[in-house]
């Protein structure tokens, strides 16, 4: 029988299609000795057993028999809006197989033990099998057996969000079904958090890190909702060759009101101070440049800095996947007259 | 509408006001109001056709460049935006056509004012006149010519005025929207000042030459003359009585070989020049002898060279990392914006309305001898088909109507406030917003009810200062400055510019980021804010200032 949960130091690089990228990526972090917070992953097959032996896909094909839209179509959006609603509402409402549902709070429960945590906070993060960033959704900061099982099969439902099912239908791919990962792994109490590019990625040098980082989750940064603070640093020699400190207005961070996170204000002394001390600096770095060797290409990767420990400890990894779009040398002239032009 | 002066071409009618929607009044360079010779024959075409062509050259994606009309005696520029379909077509070709200035304004300003200054020995020589005085000594047939030979001059240092003024205000104003996207700050926050100053340029080089040429009055023992005499003339009636006087004069005189070529006004012809009646540029050799020829320029050029390097990297240091080479490549092509506006006064706008003014004044001199006019200065009320008309004539045809007429119409305009805009605020808004060059060249002042302010400025350089207001409405008054004073003026020249020398701060009627009084400014390190619109008609001499070039704003207390 096909395994439902995996431990990442069960993982690899090459398990994409048994527990999506993601979780192959955290697997092969973790595997190598990089610090990565500890979780499980949720099997492509999880998904599979859920969606066929519940028989939601096949409800869910039932409705869309009678439904019509063109997804080529500027007009229909608000159609697959509603289409989208409906479906996730079905997976939703829709109980578990009661074998997935008990390996999933096993490994949970044995997720509190190993941390030391009691309903330990975790992320639920999508994972599909090619990399698709961002198309799903993901959650954060959920506690309690019930809920990680609650929300698990929310970022299966997110597979139904509006602009999935138009990608799906425009190309012809089977509207009703994509199956995904489901990375489950401590929240990191992260003091802050940012993304690193193991090369330079306005000019594509190599030789560099660049680092951006924010208070806070790492939300922030990956949304591009502010303007963080960016180090560059030299590889060969850990030295940080520029630096930028910004003022940082908003963080993204537990709201205490609601217990739920949110884009808050950052309060008045950390707005103008730097996030990370030169030696965070560094120790990121270093972690990019080891992460860069290990999988044999420039890397994008996703960080915190756990407040509750020191230094190295204290550096985690979240996420990589390989560098996109990394920017050809363009000449500051051309970078100026894009500028002249802009808005035209 | 009326045609002003008579001529048609520039007149502003209603169907200017629907076509265009908004025409303004550029009191900056157009206070006093012209006579009608220069007005009409250098500022309005080919001045504003150079421009045109410019903003065609450059292919500019978003306005085709400036019109202009005339109206009570004022120009009226208005703008030519282009179209949204228009502006992308146009930025096809703009990439390659700006990519030069981005990269080498100062080379290519190099060669451009040395071939100006090839183009004007060319045309002395061609009519053999090597000194300034050998004009007289030309048949009225080559002064003819001559006057055909000067116009197209005058076209070619107007197009390389404009060749360079389109793209070096924009890109200057392109760093000033950048530094207030990026950073906040925009041309009156100290460190993008400092980070503009600190460059020479012709126009401290003449600052240099005038404080030269003090300390070598105060050498030949001449400071008690100097302090003396107050009336140009007398004063050099009297050095050419001594010796030493003498042996300043000839000092003096190769001086004004090379910087004689300016005229009171420095873009009209109806006012001398300097070669013409060197007592003009006493006033200011009074004013270095005065301070003891301790000039500060070199000083103060040095820290501001010190102070540039330190604002540039402040500035980059609050740009994040992956955009500083581009920051930082535009922020050199915008330094250039400072030195270029004023080195381009003296190899464009002085010498060639220098030139002008020799030719004119010439044929005025002939008219007056021959009839034709009755004062010399009477053919600044005369267009040059009038001057066609009875040049070879002399004396057969007499123009004394023509000048009346006209001279009285001018009278009447120099009493006259005009009206600062014609047509729709808002429109007026969008041009500022859609022409590139506009912002930087005139700026509106920035009114914010909530400070209080007597005036409002559009442009500044930092700081800030209290003293005593010197009204000041023409070049020949600057004798009355005294040290210490806040300058008051409708806008500068850079005749004015050995002023920043014993001045505490000024405030100008025009004028925006690049103006005269800006440049400089921040050069000597003192406050300004120009572009009030209002200053010279609401401060009188004596008036005690603040003047806060931070804010850009003024307060009066009688």
């Amino acid at each position: 029988m096909e395994r439902l949960i995996y431990r990442f130091d069960e993982l690899g690089q090459a398990d994409s299609e048994k527990a999506g990228k993601k979780c192959a990526n955290l697997g092969e972090l973790t595997r190598a000795g990089f610090r990565v917070p500890p979780g499980f992953a949720v099997a492509l097959d999880a998904y599979a057993r859920f969606m066929t032996e519940t028989g939601v896909r096949a409800r869910i094909d039932e409705w869309l028999a009678s439904f019509a839209a063109d997804p080529n179509s500027a007009a229909d959006i608000s159609k697959y809006e509603e289409a989208s609603v409906v479906i996730r509402r079905m997976v939703e409402e829709t109980q578990m197989p009661t074998d997935v549902e008990a390996a999933i709070r096993e490994h949970y429960d044995a997720l509190c033990q190993t941390t030391g945590v009691p309903a330990v906070p975790v992320a639920t993060r999508s994972a599909g099998p090619a990399s698709h960033p961002g198309q799903y959704e993901s959650y954060l900061l959920i506690s309690g057996a019930a809920d990680v099982v609650s929300y698990v099969r929310k970022v299966w439902a997110s597979t139904f969000n509006t602009r999935s099912l138009i990608a799906r239908a425009r190309a012809g791919l089977p509207v009703s079904y994509d199956p995904i990962g489901v990375a489950v792994l401590q929240m990191v109490d992260a003091k802050a958090a940012g993304v690193m590019f193991t090369t330079n990625p306005s000019d594509g040098d190599t030789t560099k890190i660049f680092i951006e980082a924010n208070w806070g989750l790492g939300e922030s940064v990956v949304a591009g909702e502010v303007t963080p603070d960016s180090f560059l640093v030299d590889k060969a020699s850990s030295e940080i060759v520029k630096r930028s400190i910004c003022q940082k207005k908003t963080w993204f961070t537990l709201d205490p009101a609601t217990g739920r996170p949110s884009f808050q204000e950052v309060p008045e002394d950390k707005k103008d101070a730097s996030t990370l001390t030169d030696a965070e600096v560094q120790e990121i770095a270093r972690g990019g440049v080891r992460i860069e060797e290990h999988f044999g290409g420039a890397q994008d990767i996703e960080w915190a800095v756990d407040a509750n420990s020191n230094l190295p400890e204290s550096i985690m990894f979240l996420q990589t996947r390989p560098a996109k779009h990394v920017t050809e040398k363009k000449n500051p002239t051309d970078r100026i007259i894009d500028f002249m032009l802009r808005g035209l | 509408m009326t045609a002003v002066y008579g001529v048609t071409q520039f007149d502003l009618d209603e169907n200017d006001v629907k076509s265009y929607g908004a025409w303004f009044c550029d009191v900056t360079h157009g206070t006093p109001p012209w006579k009608p010779l220069y007005v009409i024959h250098s500022w309005l075409w080919p001045g504003y056709r150079s421009i045109q062509r410019a903003y065609e050259k450059l292919s500019v994606p978003t306005s085709k460049g400036w019109d202009i009309r005339l109206k009570d005696g004022y120009p009226y520029p208005s703008v030519m935006l282009t179209t949204d379909e228009e502006a992308k077509e146009r930025a096809v070709a703009f990439r390659d056509k700006i990519r030069p200035y981005i990269e080498d304004t100062a080379g290519l300003w190099n060669a451009a004012k040395i071939d100006l200054l090839e183009t004007y020995e060319g045309l002395k020589k061609k009519y053999g006149l090597d000194t300034y005085e050998s004009i007289k000594q030309l048949s009225n047939i080559d002064l003819l010519e001559l006057v055909d030979d000067y116009r197209p001059v005058n076209t070619k240092q107007w197009d390389v005025h404009m060749d360079f003024f389109v793209p070096v205000f924009y890109l200057f104003g392109l760093f000033e929207n950048m530094c207030r996207d990026l950073l906040g700050i925009d041309h009156t926050n100290a460190l993008f000042s400092k980070a503009m100053g600190g460059f020479d340029s012709m126009t401290m080089n003449f600052n240099r030459e005038i404080w030269k040429l003090g300390a070598r009055a105060l050498e030949l023992g001449l400071e008690s003359t100097f302090s003396g005499v107050d009336d140009g003339e007398a004063l050099l009636q009297e050095l050419q009585s001594s010796e030493v006087g003498k042996q300043w004069l000839h000092e003096y005189t190769e001086f004004l070989k090379v910087f004689g070529w300016r005229c009171d006004r420095m873009l009209d012809w109806s006012t001398p020049t300097w070669l013409e009646k060197p007592s003009l540029g006493l006033p200011a050799i009074k004013m270095a002898v005065a301070t003891k020829g301790t000039s500060s320029i070199n000083a103060k050029r040095e820290l501001a060279e010190k102070e540039r390097i330190e604002a540039e990297k402040g500035l980059l240091a609050q740009v994040s990392v992956d955009q500083r080479d581009w920051f930082e490549a535009l922020m050199k092509a915008a330094q250039v914006a400072g030195y270029w506006s004023e080195d381009h006064n003296y190899y464009c706008d002085l010498y060639a309305a220098a030139l002008g003014r020799w030719i004119t004044r010439e044929i005025g001199r002939r008219f007056a001898e021959a009839s034709v006019i009755d004062d010399p200065e009477d053919i600044y009320f005369l267009i040059f088909e009038d001057i066609y008309r009875a040049l070879i004539p002399m004396g057969r045809v007499k123009l004394q109507e023509r000048v009346a007429a006209r001279k009285a119409e001018w009278e009447g305009y120099l009493a006259l406030v005009p009206q600062m805009l014609v047509g729709d605020p808002a429109v007026m808004g969008l041009m500022a917003k859609k022409d590139p060059v506009m912002i930087a060249a005139f700026a509106l002042p920035n009114v914010r009810e909530e400070l209080k302010a007597d005036l409002y400025g559009g442009g500044s350089a930092p700081g800030m200062v209290e003293g005593v207001a010197r009204v000041i409405m023409t070049e020949n008054e600057l004798g009355t400055l005294q040290p210490g004073e806040i300058l008051v003026a409708p806008g500068t020249s850079s005749q004015w510019t050995p002023a920043f020398e014993i001045i505490k701060g000024i405030v100008t009627d025009g004028g925006g980021a690049l103006s005269h009084a800006v440049i400089v400014a921040r050069e000597y390190g003192i406050p300004a804010v120009t572009g009030c619109q209002q200053a010279t008609r609401k401060i009188k001499t004596g008036d005690k200032l603040r003047v806060d070039g931070d804010l850009g704003i003024v307060f009066i207390n009688r």
